[in-house]
């Protein structure tokens, strides 16, 4: 694990590994394995939302792009992210070669299946590297390594491909028992609990038009409409998690979420939301509760569409609802979003002080109180100094990796030392250091760029990222 | 941990021609052992005529690091050098002691980080790891720490 078990193992070799810090890495681990393919989503998502038969403009050619793409290629690239991070380009091969297996071996889109099996073929290939390391015969390396991992991996493909199969359809069983039995009950909102992570896991097909389209037909042939259309394809809640995103996201998942909001819900392609679901977990709670929260208004208004809407776009739904839904249908979808994006804001708040940064100031208290000796309760017991006017300090380099990362550190200690609390330290690249921080803090030789990117920012500029006058200044100044 | 990952990167030399010879000396061992590629090191180079010798992180020392472009950095790593004659950077900036750092992302390395601002934080631990003469002694000097 190239670069995400450095953190881990460090974390588990020091004395207290929290729960919680392991949860934020592999959250952290799940994220970069997303992120970096979101273009490729969004890609499929613009070929699908414009070429297939109920797309914007039709085109049967271009249209065949649309499945391969999400069978293949989508869940390939999740596959091969996940391997590389996990065992390098080594890892990536191997990541790539068992994801194979499980697509070809499953009928719907592998991307769960991917996320777990591209890591765990860098992981096998890692261990069975670090196994011989030092062990080959000058001059077999070349051929070593690759028929090692060719011969790995075939028994990876072939392992997946058979254990796909059948998970896969006990997982169907599964979902269309538990809804066949909530459906009995009555008690539609509880649907959202087994369609939201269904739909995330890409059995959206299977419960739409495997159970809910045929029960919607019936209610519809006789009522004229019927809320078993809307159950899983409201745009509602997708649209608020994309929301959340675009205000209370992070870097790459803020950019893009506006863009994917276009396309999931006026383009109606719900697939663009998955992987902002896949890359922060608990923001499913927000999605069930959108969801539920959407059936409940429905059935208050006793709404429902005349057919099935799809693809779930906010136009189809319009389209399909008949004279007297109309309020129900829009009110339904309107509570579905405001529900998802206040739990989703929430969650993405509370998750934002406490990502990889917090990860890595935990490691370091608990090194440093190692260190110095001191009891762990002991800072608390200090009131925290007042400083209202700093509490946001930002270290920025060129690559936002390297030399503000370790200026960051180092000044990360010398408050602790100090016992100054409250104040949040961390390290970006110049153009990324956020506009609500309170001062950067750059070396002389960036000085001009930090300054042309953040005009009316306060710029602290340094020679010296360790112990330069100017710092001490600034710890002096935070000291009172 | 940097320890770790220092061992069989750290390279003693009498001098260079240059501060790009010196970045290029001290991260050989890291294209040696296939971390990084050669375009990681003109990178590093390039940063420095871009930037300004900000990579120069305390006098007398330098940290080399650049983006990972292209994949240029294959396995997050870390190599030192140490020289007899300091060499000159830009901006009259002389140094002797290099830290090569290659980081395959922004957040694998950064208790790497965490460790070599805990040495050059300490005066003492800094001047006994600028007084090393051999691998082992550099080693030692880092376990002090960990």
């Amino acid at each position: 694990m190239a670069n995400s078990a450095p953190v881990q193992d460090h974390v588990a070799g020091s004395n207290s590994p929290s729960t919680r810090a392991r949860v934020q890495a592999f959250g952290g681990f799940l994220t970069n394995m997303v992120l970096p393919n979101i273009g490729a989503f969004i890609a499929w998502g613009l070929l699908t939302a414009l070429f297939i038969p109920t797309g914007w403009i039709p085109n049967e050619e271009l249209a065949q792009i649309v499945d391969p793409a999400i069978v293949y290629l989508l869940p390939l690239l999740l596959a091969i992210t996940g391997g590389r991070m996990v065992g390098g380009q080594r890892g990536a091969v191997m990541g790539a070669i068992g994801a194979i297996g499980l697509i070809v071996g499953s009928d719907i889109p592998m991307f769960l299946g991917a996320m777990v099996i591209g890591p765990l073929g860098g992981l096998v290939i890692k261990k069975f590297d670090k196994m011989i390391e030092n062990r080959i015969p000058a001059g077999f390396e070349m051929i070593i390594n690759n028929f090692s991992l060719g011969i790995l991996g075939f028994g990876l493909m072939i392992l997946s491909f058979f254990f796909i199969g059948p998970t896969i359809e006990s997982a169907n069983n599964f979902v269309t028992a538990s809804i066949e039995a909530l459906v009995a009950t009555g008690m539609l909102p509880l649907l959202s609990l087994i369609n939201e992570p269904a739909k995330v896991l890409f059995l959206n097909n299977v419960i739409d038009q495997g159970i809910y389209y045929p029960l919607g037909m019936q209610a519809a042939a006789e009522a004229g409409k019927s809320i078993y259309f809307t159950v899983a394809s409201n745009p509602g809640p997708g649209l608020g998690l994309l929301l959340a995103f675009t205000f209370f996201g992070k870097k790459v998942a803020r950019r893009t979420a506006p863009g994917a909001i276009v396309i999931h819900f006026f383009g109606g392609i719900h697939e663009l939301y998955f992987p902002y679901v896949l890359m922060k977990p608990l923001t499913i709670i927000g999605m069930i509760a959108g969801g539920a929260s959407g059936i409940a208004v429905f059935s208050l208004f006793d709404a429902g569409l005349v057919a099935g809407p799809s693809p779930g776009s906010i136009f189809a739904y319009l389209g399909l609802t008949p004279k007297g839904s109309f309020i129900g249908i829009i009110a339904g979808v309107l509570v579905a979003a405001a529900v998802t994006f206040l739990i989703t804001a929430v969650i993405l708040k509370f998750d934002k002080s406490s990502d990889d940064e917090e990860l890595e100031a935990s490691v370091e208290k608990s090194k440093s109180m190692k260190q110095a000796g001191k009891a762990v309760a002991q800072p608390a017991l200090k009131p925290s100094a007042k400083k209202e006017a700093i509490d946001k300090i930002s270290f920025a380099c060129d690559a936002g990796a390297g030399s503000s990362a370790l200026g960051a550190t180092t000044f990360r200690k010398k408050l602790q030392k100090n016992d100054i609390e409250g104040i949040e330290v961390k390290h970006y690249r110049i153009e990324d250091v956020p506009k609500d921080s309170d001062l950067m803090v750059v070396h002389e030789d960036l000085q001009e760029r930090a300054r042309r990117a953040h005009p009316n920012m306060e710029i602290i500029a340094i020679s010296n990222y360790l112990n330069d006058p100017a710092l001490e200044d600034l710890l002096e100044q935070l000291k009172k | 941990m940097l320890a770790n990952h220092l061992e069989g990167n750290i390279r003693f030399l009498p001098s260079v021609d240059s501060w790009e010879k010196g970045i290029e000396e001290a991260a050989a061992p890291l294209l040696e052992n296939g971390s990084i590629k050669p375009k990681y090191i003109e990178d590093m180079i390039q940063n420095v005529h871009t930037n300004g010798p900000y990579i120069v992180i305390v006098p007398g020392i330098a940290m080399p690091h650049a983006k990972n472009e292209d994949n240029s950095v294959v396995q997050t790593g870390v190599s030192y050098l140490k020289l007899e004659e300091p060499v000159e950077f830009p901006k009259n900036k002389e140094v002797s002691t290099f830290f090569v750092l290659a980081a395959e992302d922004s957040t694998g390395h950064l208790d790497l980080i965490s460790d070599l601002s805990t040495i050059l934080i300490e005066d003492e631990i800094k001047d006994k790891l600028e007084a090393s003469k051999s691998e082992e002694e550099v080693l030692e000097v880092l376990n002090s720490v960990e």
